[in-house]
């Protein structure tokens, strides 16, 4: 199916519209199963071989269609349902031995109450809520995961059916790089791999950079241990994060575009890869593409399970087949980066958010969310609250009505103890700070960090300490070793908490943590070293009763911490 | 590296004919590209990055085996000795720490006498210890053995899930795949 100019490709997209808008009717049901790498882990594979069978056997006129991760984990497997008799309805925690159930109700035409979340859609049916009833849906704005749980990920053509690509044409045949570079620069969209630099201004610099070729990367790695959007992301809409990365390729002025995804995410890699050949099929990557005169090309490269990847420079060196470790800068990659040349990095979620931003204009971007992070922002919560999974709200919510609305609060029996932000560079917050909204400059004043948007809710189980313990530990093990502060510093951090753990600290020893970390964080050369003290420094500051606790009075109150005993034992993995 | 593990020609002729299908550079910076993805397939293969398999690697991809060796002993994921019977990831991730993984890497060490990518001496299981998140954190703690997610994990169904996989004897080969 090879496009060769714009009219082809507009007819291709109103027949995709229209099987699209097909689906579940003309007497015909659709069955969607949510199947990706979250789903799996619950059994989904074998709830979508269950459902083959038995619709078959039942005679009844279907489509099974797999559709990705709708973000709402909690719920998995889970199974969307529409047809002849009623309106599209979300089923949740379908495993296989729950399949005859549904497929009963789909004989009968009507709904199994027992087992549906919501109608699927604004309005409620016979009696049943419709799911934006349920604080979960109603407080998101899916602008990138507006297809996520909807779309076949392996189907151009529903992504096409959806808009897809639409805004690559306009790359192609309307707009000219700079008023791309334009709409980007309006929409305001702050990186979201961390550090919330203006992605517009970064182009810019990539488009006035000398040097040629330009390339463009993608971070997909996404090695920290507590946040999974990217992933989910690209195994619900790979080709709309294919798509971004064009489109910034256009901008910029480059030919080539990267896409690193970390090598243990092996459903994000595969569906990846797969979108990158469908649209070379389609004639929406190579030369000359749809007559535009236009050339780009996709690359997909994996990494090898070192956290320390997901740093631009280190990324840069991984992708060149080299070990990823830092350099210093300047220069930076803009100027400098793959094979030396003006490379352009960017975040899996801040490309996803171009074709959105290109279609319907970076001022309507600029509208959501608050003036000084705008648009919206996926974010993870772990921890035992009743819900988990990925959600999309408005940058400027806050982290109470996350945590307690959307999220459904505490698990049943857990009470709320502090909340670990910015994943592994940040500090905790502890429950009269969760008044602060959720956007890149609230949370820093107090510690905390947007980050990448993973946030870890922690009950009275958990040690404040040995939890301070854990995610040094983490950036210890990480450290790529190449520059001293950060190699040194840490396993001393980590030394010293332990001594705290075995009670065998003194209070100066918090002045010691204090100057130890001051210079890990002024000195050392990335930005892994550079904010790895942060957590314990925030773990300090949230929980200061129970570091002295350890300390003075041999007591861990989460009866976790080998205080006063007399061996010392290994006490994480590292 | 284990040189003393032998590949046999078949195993050998699977590392050509893949590196001949997939693995075709049109220059010097392509092959660089390529090279962590050649490693990572093998790995898939076979569990592991045999000698003899990365030697013909460098030798399709025209770099140093000593570069390739760097890389080896950089990333966290690849393996230079055969895994045992089966394999296990373990996510050390936030949510399942905060879950109770390290109750179960306590299990390992005192129960199966294993650390971090470490094979019991019975040469039965090994694990790896993953610092990142395996993505399934509703379910923390979690583990990934023979390919098989096993969730909202106690010690005593850890426990159950390894002697389950034993009792059911050897993993496919490329079990460690991941
Ligand atoms: C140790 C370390 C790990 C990082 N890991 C990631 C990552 O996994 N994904 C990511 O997008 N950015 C990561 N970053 C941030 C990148 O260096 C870079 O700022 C980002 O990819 C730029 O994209 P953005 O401007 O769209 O945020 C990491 C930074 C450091 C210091
Ligand atoms: S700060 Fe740490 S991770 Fe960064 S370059 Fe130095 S040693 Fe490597
Ligand atoms: S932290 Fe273990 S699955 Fe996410």
């Amino acid at each position: 199916m090879r496009l060769t100019n714009r009219r082809e490709f507009e007819q291709l997209a109103e027949s995709a519209r229209e099987k699209f808008a097909a689906l579940g009717t003309g007497g015909r049901w659709s069955i969607s199963v949510g199947m990706s790498e979250c789903s799996f882990a619950k059994g989904a594979r074998e709830t979508w071989d269950h459902f083959r069978l038995q619709l078959e056997r039942a005679g009844i006129q279907h489509d099974l269609r797999q559709v990705g991760c709708g973000g709402w984990c909690w719920a998995e497997p889970y199974v969307i349902v529409s047809g002849p008799s009623h309106p599209a309805v979300l089923y949740g925690n379908i495993t296989a031995d729950q399949v005859p159930d549904i497929v009963r109700a789909i004989e009968q035409g009507a709904i199994s109450r027992e087992h549906a979340v919501g109608i699927f859609g604004d309005a409620d049916y016979d009696g049943i809520p419709s799911i934006h009833s349920d604080p979960f849906f109603a407080r998101q704005h899916r602008v990138l995961l507006a297809d996520a749980g909807v779309i076949d990920p392996t189907s151009i053509e529903e992504y096409i059916a959806n808009g897809g690509y639409s805004a690559w044409i306009k790359a192609l045949f309307e707009m000219t790089p700079e008023q791309l570079i334009d709409e980007v620069k309006t929409s305001n969209i702050r990186g979201r791999g961390g550090a919330g630099f203006p992605a517009g201004i970064k182009w810019e610099s990539g488009r006035q950079a000398r040097a040629t070729p330009k390339y463009v990367a993608c971070n997909s790695h996404e090695g920290e241990p507590n946040v999974y959007k990217d992933r989910r992301l690209i195994e619900s809409s790979p080709h709309m994060v294919l798509e971004g990365i064009m489109i910034a390729c256009v901008a910029v002025g480059s030919q080539r575009g990267y896409n690193y995804i970390g090598g243990e995410h092996m459903l994000a890699v595969a569906r990846f890869k797969h979108a990158v050949q469908q649209a070379y099929e389609y004639g929406l990557l190579g030369e000359n593409i749809l007559g535009s005169g236009i050339t780009c090309h996709i690359r997909t490269r994996t990494g090898g399970g070192a956290y320390i990847c997901g740093e631009g420079s280190a990324l840069m060196y991984s992708v060149m087949g080299e070990r990823g470790q830092p350099r210093t800068k300047p220069p930076r990659s803009v100027e400098e980066g793959l094979w030396r040349r003006p490379t352009v990095l960017n975040n899996t979620e801040t490309l996803a958010a171009v074709p959105a931003i290109i279609r319907n204009g970076g001022a309507w971007y600029a509208g959501l969310g608050v003036p000084k992070s705008t648009g919206t922002k996926l974010i993870t919560f772990q921890g035992p609250l009743k819900r988990l999974g990925v959600v999309e709200v408005e940058m400027g919510i806050s982290l109470r009505d996350l945590i307690f609305d959307v999220y459904g609060g505490m698990a049943e029996g857990r009470t709320f103890k502090g909340v670990q932000t910015g994943g592994v560079s940040a500090g905790a917050l502890v429950e009269s700070q969760l008044d602060v909204p959720v956007d890149f400059d609230s949370l820093t004043p107090l510690g905390g960090m947007l980050g990448s948007g993973g946030f870890v809710v922690f009950d009275e189980r958990v040690c404040a300490v040995e939890f301070a313990r854990y995610l040094m530990a983490f950036n210890r093990y990480e450290s790529c070793s190449k520059c001293t502060p950060c190699r040194l510093g840490n396993p001393a951090l980590v030394e010293i908490v332990d001594r705290i753990r075995l009670g065998r600290a003194s209070m100066s020893d918090l002045k010691l943590i204090e100057r130890t970390s001051k210079h890990v964080i002024e000195l050392s050369l990335c930005g892994l070293g550079q904010v790895a003290p942060m957590p314990l420094l925030g773990m300090m500051q949230a929980f200061p009763e129970e570091f002295a606790e350890h300390i003075e009075r041999h007591h861990c109150r989460a009866g976790v911490c080998p205080v006063g005993q007399q061996v010392l034992e290994p006490v994480a993995a590292d | 590296m284990a040189q003393d593990v032998q590949l046999s020609d078949a195993d050998l002729e699977k590392v050509r004919a893949l590196l001949n299908a997939n693995y075709n550079p049109q220059d010097h910076q392509e092959a660089q590209e390529l090279i962590l993805g050649a490693l990572q397939e093998v790995q898939h293969l076979f569990g592991w990055v045999p000698f003899e398999a990365a030697r013909l690697i460098a030798e399709h991809l025209g770099v140093s085996e000593n570069l390739i060796y760097g890389l080896l002993t950089f990333y966290a994921d690849f393996r230079t000795e055969p895994p045992g019977n089966h394999f296990m990831l373990l996510c050390h991730g936030t949510a399942c720490y905060v879950g109770g993984s390290q109750r179960l890497i306590d299990t390992l060490r005192d129960r199966y006498g294993i650390g971090a990518d470490e094979t019991t001496a019975d040469g039965e299981l090994t694990v790896q210890i993953v610092n990142g998140c395996l993505g399934v954190c509703d379910c923390a703690p979690l583990i990934h053995l023979d390919h098989v997610y096993h969730g909202n994990l106690t010690v005593e169904s850890f426990v159950e899930a390894i002697e389950n996989a034993k009792r059911n004897g050897p993993a496919r080969r490329d079990h460690a795949a991941h």
